[in-house]
């Protein structure tokens, strides 16, 4: 077996250094987890923690959220040196810029300097969680109208020192305090982010006593040489080529035809190198949905690990063989001010991310992925009112549904991928605990028959949700996408289901929704809504026998869908007919039928 | 008399306690497809060696302590009854939905199953709302049918898990008696009364585990029950629980989901007796080393640390259990984990495991990959000669050839420095296990003691101590045994839990109240049914509580009464106190919201002390044999077979303390002591700690 990589790790050493840094950031993770207020942080997983070297690049990250972490650290470790290049010890940073290295502005990270007791700066350590409010002008986090940044109102904290000598700054804490909604869960938040990034300073302050501040940089690099050769080793195996995908957001306000986007992508093996252009695409647009130049790199980079046969490790080594290409005031690049970003970790993040991995399945079978559902309808909408059980105001988002999951070469696609940029990693709302909080009831969550993405490897299906208020009037905001276009499948595989949301009034009287809203739900009044699901890979005419019949049976899909679709057709037991399968698989692939998405 | 008997995956162990307080272990392999031969088999072993009879030794006992992976294998291999489960209507796929979650990136693994399939899954018309008032009433005709569809599927068992039913179980009562009357015999397990937690998908979980583990776990009860009266015995049998009690064999067949982690709950009930009788400190992290396993827990102020996330596999990949018990949590690093260098140049310490078949290189049974065993071998810590007390000779060539050609020659180093970079790995996991268990309890390690049990532990334990800042190790005197005899250390017990969610700033005392004297009564009712009247008893309550927001709960225990202010603020005073022991954090502005109430009742049914060990009777003469430490090189290092041992005597590493079940290998400048009762006490040396700062 050749050795990949330039050969220069001591491979004893680095083993135990990789699980020591493992181990600091999970313990950053679980002060955070444990610790944070609001459920979209401590139920819902929103949030990551990692260790950044000085160049910076990535070293380490605890269970984070994809979407947060890959890019965008790394380019703020780099903003504080900037803005301050003088640091000390005890110094934080609070910085949720989406103009500089942060995801969205709904995202508080806090960034802490690690020095030596030579004042020298060795590490940064970074924290940081979604908000339950960042004082946006709607009570949401994803101000997918507004115009420009003005009108989302979040308040922008570009790299602002937060902490001086562990001491935390009490205007900008006012100010906080001031202009955030239920401030007491923002304050509790930010203590659990600034407790989670001290747990790692002081963490790493100990693993440097015992190694050795030099010891601990020699690591980073051999660290980073080894993820980026086997990185390059597994690129080097891929099919060589270059494709573009073209895909579109659904229209929104702003943009009432969608948003068209295009990818280049380029495979290069004897480079060992993955390019990606998102350049050749429309200027920032007068809404939230722009990208950050972190969620605009980040969703295409978890494209790419999704693509590969095999796992390699996530750091600033591997990304070294990613190379995305942005440009300035681009609605997939890097956003010009007063461009909003409201919504740049999910909206078009998940459509690129979706086209670059099906893309890269397009090259060859075995590789790549289809595309994952989008999400953000009503069962993912904010809700807000007065709360009948204590005369108090509520507002926050529910979590109660996630989009489909592509499906892969191997398998089908995760049931509860919340959505791209989520990767399966968000939780998903206990119904009870839901009504317990808050005076809502649901009265459905359940997976929608016929909802898959058809193919070899199904997308996963669309999960339809039904609530409404308990004894009060209630304010719902959502934004979602996936109603109009799909999620596309990859080599044959067919699109993911479409979302859909609607009202049952009390008389029982429907009333369809639009894809962006603001409604009031009067007592009785339901929201119905299916989200999006996955598409699917490889031609569903190659699905197992055994695998259909196990869906039929577990009612995911009918039997009418699983013949005209899946050409398998059962007896009267619900066994699979296997010759008049095989006929029918024979004569479908010449002749499909008309496909219903 | 007493026995305990643990069945676990690979030995079935004994542990006699006489009438003088004295223990005796027993070891024989288990037999999987009737696990109660090899209890008869090891009974048999122990009268041999008692010199009576199997019905003498049984007929001689008045409690028979059991233990047994049983049930959580049948969940894991998928054998337990065909399970039917009913739910509210318009939630038919809380099982399938789960909580959603997945380890960060991994996208190669296949979407769970879920326990129960959407085929046997039938809605039932009813709503309740959180408040407990009737939204939707029971639609008793669909119910009916649903109970008739059951019966006509062949359904074994029935689960019965209802919204809310846990503030108003009505309907699930309701559902209950139409079981009764449709399908007379079918076990079904209703969700509040088996476990009253909040959050529909873990009630849901522990309902069809519990259900779908009923028809199995009675008949082999009752199956062992009989086998054992056949057998001469005639007193009380008892199970240990997941919650690290004791509880009568009838109770646990009615609700078998106690019994999955029957076993390793007991290692912290053992660890914490042996911490604080022998080294007099409350807090210990123990650890049970086995061949293919290293289980973790926690000792935390004389408490043993709950958990409400149990994963009956992996994390995400497999279903939470739902239901609490103690906080063990087991990580794939034993003697059989295998070692490898990625094409990288990154040495890996399993999760691969060689098991006990081949096993690892040296047990010449066809096994190539070097082991953590191996690497013993290797560094003269096991000697090829004498293992398992010579019942087993190992071939130290084959771990050599293994250690160097798989991970000495590919990463350049001879074949002791590749098995120190083995032993320094695994030692490295295993501190990590330890750290997260001592995270999410709230432990500090450099305050506590390692207490290692499993035939494993003593190999490492030292650098394990010295990597997580613990001062002491102690390998108890049974350390083979830590679970059999955890579970004669153990109280009868039974927790009670009201579910009434209630803020501390609208407390409504008349409610708390009538709360506790329904704990009470209950409780009461409990230990009239198990306790004779001479043992010491209690009830210890508790609440489980979080900050207004935060959805977490955590367990403060509170004392009687609650009658006024001022009570309620020592409540949230401990509170506070509780929050920040886990977290580093409280907030003494916040409002508390307490979730439910908790009982536990208790009976003591042990001496309470450390008994003494019966020594064996085979003497041989310590030895010197090489050994390999990391930083110091092949040094002579004096070999002690434990028996030879003599209270008090100081004994400087290096140097190798065996028995016939264990190795304990005393790292250079760490000092040794047999303590009173026979257990080795291990003082990690301060210069471990130098060496790590040196390198």
């Amino acid at each position: 077996m050749n050795r990949v990589g330039d050969g220069s790790i001591d491979g004893v050493r680095a083993a135990v250094l990789t699980s020591r840094f493992e181990g600091i950031v999970r313990s950053m993770a679980n002060t955070l987890l444990r610790t944070a207020r609001s459920g979209i942080i401590n139920t819902a997983h929103d949030f990551s923690c990692c260790v950044l070297t000085t160049d910076p690049s990535l070293l380490a990250m605890a269970q984070s959220l994809p979407i947060h972490v890959m890019c965008g650290p790394d380019i703020s470790a780099g903003v504080m040196v900037k803005y301050h290049p003088e640091l000390r010890q005890g110094d934080a940073f609070l910085h949720n810029s989406p103009y500089e290295g942060n995801s969205h502005a709904a995202d508080h990270a806090i960034l802490v300097p690690v020095l030596d007791d030579a004042g020298v700066h060795r590490f940064t350590v970074y924290a940081k969680g979604h908000q339950a409010d960042c004082g946006n002008a709607l009570p949401t986090t994803y101000s997918a109208a507004a115009r420009d940044v003005y009108e989302e109102g979040a308040l922008i904290f570009p790299m602002v020192k937060v902490q001086n000598d562990y001491r935390d700054n009490e205007d900008i804490v006012r100010m906080c305090l001031a202009r955030i909604r239920a401030p007491e869960q923002w304050w509790g938040d930010y203590l659990a982010l600034v407790g989670a990034a001290r747990i790692g300073e002081r963490r790493l302050n100990e693993l440097a006593s015992e190694f050795g501040w030099d010891a601990l940089d020699d690591y980073a690099h051999q660290w980073f040489a080894y993820s980026e050769g086997l990185m390059g080793d597994a690129i080097s195996r891929l099919p060589v080529g270059r494709v573009t995908v073209d895909t579109r957001h659904d229209p929104f306000p702003g943009v009432p035809e969608g948003v068209p986007l295009r990818v280049h992508l380029r495979v290069a093996p004897d480079d060992q190198l993955i390019e990606i252009d998102l350049r050749d695409n429309p200027d920032c647009l007068p809404c939230g949905l722009n990208l950050t130049e972190a969620t605009a790199k980040t969703a295409s980079m978890i494209a790419v690990f999704n693509s590969l046969p095999e796992e390699v490790p996530h750091n600033g080594g591997s990304f070294r063989r990613i190379e995305v290409h942005l440009r300035e005031n681009c609605a997939v690049g890097i956003p010009r001010h007063p461009a909003s970003c409201s919504v740049a970790t999910t909206g078009l993040a998940n459509r690129v991310g979706a086209a670059v991995q099906r893309g890269i399945a397009e090259l060859g079978d075995g590789i790549g992925m289809a595309e994952t559902g989008a999400i953000l309808n009503p069962a993912l909408g904010v809700i807000s009112g007065i709360d009948p059980r204590d005369g108090k105001a509520f507002v926050n988002q529910l979590l109660a549904v996630h989009a489909g999951g592509a499906a892969s070469p191997v398998y089908d696609g995760w049931l509860t991928i919340g959505d791209h940029g989520a990767g399966g990693v968000v939780l998903l709302d206990s119904i009870e605990m839901d009504e317990l909080q808050y005076p809502v009831v649901i009265h459905r969550r359940e997976i929608d028959t016929d909802s898959e993405g058809a193919g070899r490897r199904c997308g996963a299906p669309g999960t339809v949700v039904e609530y409404g208020s308990l004894d009060c009037e209630m304010t719902v905001l959502y934004a979602s996408d996936g109603s109009a276009f799909p999620a596309q499948g990859a080599r044959g595989g067919m699109p993911g289901c479409l979302a859909w949301q609607e009202k049952v009034e009390v008389d029982g009287g429907l009333e369809q929704l639009p894809v962006f809203a603001e409604i009031n739900i009067l007592p009785g009044e339901v929201i119905r809504s299916r989200s999006s699901g996955g598409g699917g890979y490889g031609d569903p005419l190659t699905r197992e026998v055994d695998a259909v019949t196990h869906d039929v049976r577990e009612g995911r899909i009918s039997p009418d869908k699983a013949r005209d679709v899946y050409g398998v057709i059962f007896d009267r037991q619900g066994n699979a007919d296997e010759t008049a399968t095989t006929a029918l698989r024979k004569q479908q692939a010449v002749a499909p039928p008309e496909a219903t998405p | 008399m007493r026995l305990s008997i643990d069945t676990g995956g690979t030995f079935t162990d004994l542990v006699v306690e006489d009438a003088n307080g004295v223990f005796a272990v027993y070891k024989r392999p288990t037999t999987p497809l009737d696990p109660v031969l090899g209890i008869l088999d090891v009974i048999g072993l122990a009268a041999e060696d008692r010199g009576m009879t199997s019905g003498e030794l049984l007929g001689g006992a008045h409690t028979l302590i059991h233990a047994t992976t049983h049930s959580l294998n049948a969940l894991l291999t998928d054998t337990v009854a065909k399970t039917g489960l009913i739910v509210t209507t318009g939630h038919p796929d809380i099982l399938r939905l789960r909580e959603g979650g997945r380890e960060h990136f991994n996208v190669r693994a296949p979407f769970p199953e879920p326990l129960i399939p959407r085929s046997l899954t039938f809605p039932v018309t009813e709503r309740i709302t959180s408040s407990g008032s009737v939204l939707v009433p029971l639609d008793e005709d669909r119910a009916r049918s649903v109970a008739r569809q059951l019966g006509d599927h062949e359904i074994e068992a029935v689960a019965v898990c209802l919204l809310w039913s846990i503030v108003n179980p009505a309907h699930e009562l309701e559902v209950g008696v139409m079981l009764e009357e449709e399908l007379p015999g079918v076990p079904f397990t209703l969700s509040h009364r088996l476990t009253p937690t909040l959050r529909e998908y873990r009630r849901a979980s522990a309902t069809a585990i519990d259900a779908s583990l009923k028809p199995l776990m009675g008949r082999y009860l009752m199956n062992l029950s009989a086998r054992l009266r056949e057998a001469g015995f005639a007193a009380r049998l008892l199970m240990t629980t997941s919650s690290g009690a004791l509880l009568d064999v009838d109770e646990v067949a009615a609700a078998p989901i106690h019994s999955i982690k029957s076993g390793p709950a007991m290692a912290p009930v053992a660890g914490r007796v042996f911490s604080e009788q022998e080294l007099s400190n409350s807090s210990a992290i123990v650890t049970d080393a086995g061949g293919t396993s290293y289980d973790v827990s926690a000792v935390r102020r004389g408490s043993i640390p709950w958990t409400r996330e149990t994963w009956l596999g992996t994390p995400y990949l497999s279903p939470l259990v739902g239901f609490p018990s103690v906080d063990v949590k087991s990580y794939g690093a034993g003697g059989g984990s295998i070692a490898w260098v990625d094409r990288g140049g990154l040495l890996h310490v399993g999760p691969k495991s060689a098991g006990a078949d081949p096993g690892p290189a040296a047990y010449g049974r066809g096994g190539v990959s070097p082991t953590f065993t191996d690497a013993a071998v290797v560094l003269g810590y096991i000697d090829p000669d004498d293992f398992l007390g010579g019942k087993m000779k190992l071939d130290s060539n084959a771990a050599q050839e293994a250690v160097l050609s798989d991970v000495g020659a590919r990463l350049g180093l001879d074949a002791a420095d590749a098995a120190a970079a083995i032993v320094e790995v695994m030692t490295e996991q295993m501190a990590n296990a330890i750290e997260d268990t001592a995270l999410r309890q709230g432990v500090d390690p450099t305050a506590a003691v390692l207490v290692g049990g499993g035939g494993a532990a003593g190999l490492n334990a030292v650098g394990v101590a010295a990597r997580v800042g613990c001062p002491h190790v102690l390998i108890p005197s049974i350390s083979a045994a830590l679970s059999a005899v955890g579970a004669l250390m153990s109280d009868l017990g039974k927790d009670i839990v009201v579910t009434h969610p209630m803020k501390t700033s609208s407390f409504n005392f008349t409610i708390a109240n009538e709360i506790v004297t329904e704990l009470t009564a209950r409780s009461r009712a409990f230990l009239e049914d198990m306790a004779d009247g001479s043992s010491e008893r209690g009830v210890d309550f508790y609440v489980e509580a979080h900050y207004a927001r935060e959805v977490w709960e955590i367990d403060v225990p509170f004392e009687m009464p609650l009658a006024g202010p001022d009570d309620l603020d020592r409540l949230r005073r401990a509170f506070h106190a509780r929050h920040d022991e886990l977290y580093a954090v409280s907030d003494a502005g916040a409002d508390l919201e307490i979730i439910s109430w908790r009982a536990r009742a208790w009976c003591r049914v042990h001496s309470g002390g450390i008994p003494e060990t019966r020594r064996a009777q085979l003497v041989s003469d310590p030895s010197v044999r090489r050994t390999y430490f990391s930083g110091h090189g092949w040094l002579d290092t004096c070999v002690f077979p434990l028996e030879q041992l003599s209270g008090g005597r100081e004994i400087w590493g290096p140097a190798i303390v065996t028995s016939p079940v264990t190795t304990t290998v005393v790292d250079p400048g760490a000092k040794l002591v047999l303590t009173r009762l026979g257990s080795l006490q291990i003082s990690v040396p301060a210069q471990e700690m130098v060496d790590a700062v040196e390198r």
